[in-house]
């Protein structure tokens, strides 16, 4: 077990290092630098100036000389500045970090609170009115894309609620209310499409468990339907249920983009895309850097996790 | 206590509120500022926020003259080559250091040095010399007489040498300067917070005590929050949020015309726009109205190449035939140019600004029709940028910002080797009259230069001016005093009330 924490840990450095290999390349491959995005195309400016520009952010160098700096400096712990404003990298991410965790997790605490009775309910109650009524609504959320339902949101609030404070973002530390009212409409947003997956994803799996041989077994040895049901066969639909919350964590660390702009929630989607917009190159870099470590560290939880549930899965 | 004395400290009381700058005025804005350095920074987002904080030697007012800012009084020598400026007295940093003469001759010096990096360094390549002639007078020496050179002071922005210093050279994170407002708090995507500067040297002002600049990246957002009362001021809406805003209860819309333009410009180093008969064709096949309605909601203008807006220096379009949209005309001229069956040519263009890629769709349909056809590419703005600055297009279509004074805008487009000629336009005649509008200072003639000028470049430059769209702001009745600049400047926060 030891020794497989290790290993994947060893990965996880060496995925770093591919990845920033790779964003490294091919942000430099998009037409346009930094300089040119500041400039605009309108600003009067002489070309010597403009090289001058380039030279005060390092852009003049090789760009395998730019790697080297950037790497040696990145394993002391220095994700260097943000091209445009000079911050530290580091600190514009930790700055964008608590909004996006807290949605993120909260999205995933209400789509398990509610898919789980859901998914129950649907496995249970299969072929009855109430199963299908589960079955539509959770095509509905799955079709619904997450930033229309946030504009509706966000219109219907505005409108009709017009003291409820929907628009933009507190610390939960300054206003702990005014931070949850403001948090809500988006968490609700993005979690309902994660809802629908997980309700379908377990009332399937509930379904399949239920027809196996051992089901059959301790129903014939008179285990009750109910302990049967917790006991034996919810665990054995979750395996899938885990792969699939692992998954969308990811997305949600990195894909609440849309909903962070509606919102106007000072996320690490948004800061992502402005790098991206800007070429602000060590500040993507630093981004793609931190949410490809989560990404992977979410994936080794949920690998443990399946050892937890599942007790005849072993690591070696 | 007497009956009097509690009338009189009531009275004292009312006055102390009547005169205390309070509120906080809320405003919603597309994008955090992007560096704080004024000398450096050319996005409109950092401008909007450092715009309060600091001061110029002189600023434009609302019907685009100047006014005095630091600078109150100046002379010119009768041959245009000296100016001499008075500074205000008493006016302090908010450091608490009084201002003088040695700090605009720093600031001068910061701009003009190739280490800063300054963009706005080209607007003072005419200046021969900057001394301080006295502890708040300050002196500068034209190579040549240079028309201009006023309205460039507007952006000579005065910083204090102590702060450069002490952050290493650069001002893109702290904000110290003479303004209205200080910065109080950057919450990073979040808001900028300004709080009102006490030692303000106009009297009366600021009226409010905070502003803040809530960033909102939504357009629709921004308009959910102006109607529910989240917000105060949006001092940038474009007109299709502009029309759901129309009579949203509570909130005013402003309107102003602005000195941007949208264009269609050629690469005429390139066949066949090297041919002035295919420029002038492709002019007359343009029906400017019909893209006014259909792109700006008919909140546009047609203009030629100096905004309407400016009002004393544009020459009306009636003078310039092209502008009749006559697609017959056109395919003649087509004709007679060697295009008897068009030409097919690419367009580029950027998806992030609404107007620049509907102005697409509606001038390849238009050109379409005498058989001009443009293919589009809608690039990333970065990659636009990047092609534009190569002159790697046929042709493209933009919105680009006007200037105060015609040469700030004409000269650098159209004067051969121009930094912004990316046309590679080249015309002697163009040239002369760009020159003798720089160094005539009489008003008149100088009106006469340019309003050849404008004939001359209307139907056959390398640009078809296309629209002048109105640049709207959404104010909340709670506001008073708030009035827009067709810069985009938005120096009256200072003179604004919270009710």
């Amino acid at each position: 077990m030891f020794q497989y924490l290790v290993r994947r840990l060893l990965d996880l450095v060496v995925v770093l290092f591919g990845v920033s290999l790779l964003v490294f390349a091919m942000v430099r491959f998009i037409p346009g630098d930094a300089v040119a995005i500041m400039l605009g195309a309108n600003t009067d400016i002489t070309p010597d100036r403009v090289e001058a520009l380039r030279r005060q952010i390092g852009l003049d160098l090789p760009v395998y000389e730019q790697y080297w700096n950037w790497l040696k400096a990145a394993l002391r712990g220095d994700l260097g500045t943000s091209i445009w404003t000079g911050t530290p990298v580091l600190q514009e991410i930790t700055a964008r970090l608590p909004a996006t965790f807290e949605i993120t997790f909260l999205a995933l605490v209400l789509a398990i609170v509610l898919s789980f009775p859901l998914g129950v309910l649907a496995a249970r109650a299969r072929g009855t009115s109430g199963d299908v009524l589960v079955r539509v609504l959770t095509i509905i959320g799955l079709t619904l894309p997450s930033f229309w339902v946030g504009v509706l949101f966000l219109y219907f609030f505005s409108l009709y609620l017009p003291w409820w404070p929907a628009i933009g973002y507190v610390p939960f530390t300054t206003d702990p209310l005014g931070n949850l009212a403001r948090v809500a409409l988006p968490t609700v947003a993005v979690s309902l499409p994660m809802v629908a997956g997980l309700t379908r994803i377990l009332r399937s799996g509930l379904l399949e468990v239920l027809s196996s041989d051992y089901v059959r077994t301790a129903r014939a040895k008179g285990v009750g339907e109910r302990g049967l049901f917790y006991k034996h066969a919810l665990r054995n639909a979750m395996i899938p249920v885990i792969t699939v919350v692992g998954v969308q964590l990811g997305y949600l660390l990195s894909g609440v983009v849309v909903i962070e702009q509606v919102f106007a929630i000072p996320g690490i989607g948004r800061l992502m895309l402005g790098a991206i917009n800007e070429r602000n190159y060590p500040l993507l870099q630093g981004v793609v850097l931190i949410v490809t470590a989560v990404f992977v560290v979410v994936n080794l939880l949920v690998d443990l996790a399946y050892a937890w549930i599942d007790p005849r899965v072993e690591y070696s | 206590m007497s009956r009097t004395k509690l009338l009189l400290i009531a009275f004292a009381a009312l006055l102390g509120i009547a005169f205390a700058q309070q509120g906080r005025v809320e405003l919603a804005v597309d994008q955090a500022p992007v560096g704080l350095d004024p000398h450096i920074v050319t996005a409109f987002s950092s401008f909007a926020v450092i715009g309060q904080v600091y001061d110029g030697l002189l600023e434009a007012n609302a019907d685009l003259g100047l006014d005095p800012a630091l600078a109150t009084s100046w002379t010119v020598s009768p041959d245009g080559l000296t100016y001499v400026f008075q500074l205000r007295d008493g006016v302090k940093f908010h450091n608490g250091r009084l201002m003088t003469a040695d700090d605009v001759v720093y600031s001068y010096d910061r701009i003009m040095n190739p280490d800063t990096g300054s963009p706005q360094a080209s607007r003072f390549t005419e200046v021969d010399s900057v001394v301080a002639s006295g502890p708040l007078e300050v002196t500068f020496t034209l190579k040549v007489a240079f028309a201009p050179f006023l309205a460039n002071l507007t952006n000579l922005t005065v910083v204090p040498q102590e702060v450069v210093e002490a952050n290493g050279g650069s001002l893109q994170q702290v904000a110290v300067g003479t303004g209205p407002f200080m910065l109080k708090e950057i919450v990073p995507d979040t808001y900028v917070l300004l709080v009102a500067n006490p030692d303000y040297y106009r009297p009366g002002e600021p009226k409010v005590a905070e502003l803040r600049y809530n960033v909102v990246p939504e357009a629709s957002t921004r308009a959910a929050g102006m109607r529910n009362g989240t917000y105060h001021i949006i001092p940038d809406v474009d007109p299709a949020t502009a029309e759901t805003l129309k009579g949203a209860r509570g909130v005013t819309l402003m309107g102003v015309q602005d000195l941007a333009y949208t264009l269609l410009g050629f690469n005429v180093s390139r066949a066949p726009f090297n041919d002035p008969l295919v420029r002038e064709a492709i002019n007359y096949a343009i029906d400017r109205e019909e893209l006014i309605d259909a792109v700006y909601f008919g909140n546009a203008v047609e203009g030629g190449p100096l905004s309407p807006g400016l009002v004393q220096w544009a020459t009306p379009v009636s003078n310039f035939p092209c502008y009749a949209s006559n697609p017959d005309k056109a395919r003649e001229l087509l004709a007679k140019a060697g295009y008897p069956n068009g030409f097919d040519a690419g367009l580029l263009t950027f998806g992030t600004i609404q107007v620049v890629s509907d102005a697409a769709q509606v001038l390849q349909a238009q050109l379409a029709e005498v058989g001009v056809r443009l293919a589009i590419n809608v690039a990333e703005f970065g990659a636009f940028v990047q092609a534009w600055r190569n002159s790697d297009f046929d042709t493209f279509v933009s919105l680009n910002g006007g200037a105060t004074d015609p040469d700030g805008y004409l000269y650098r487009t159209f004067v051969t080797g121009g930094s912004t000629n990316v046309y590679k336009f080249s015309d002697p005649a163009v040239d002369e009259l760009l020159q003798l509008g720089r160094t005539t200072t009489d008003r008149t003639e100088r009106v006469n230069i340019y309003d050849h000028l404008q004939k001359r470049l209307a139907c056959n430059g390398p640009i078809a001016h296309v629209a002048y769209g109105t640049l709207f702001s959404a104010v909340s009745d709670q506001v008073t005093g708030f009035k827009q600049l067709p810069t985009r400047g938005l120096r009256y926060l200072r003179e604004v009330e919270l009710h």
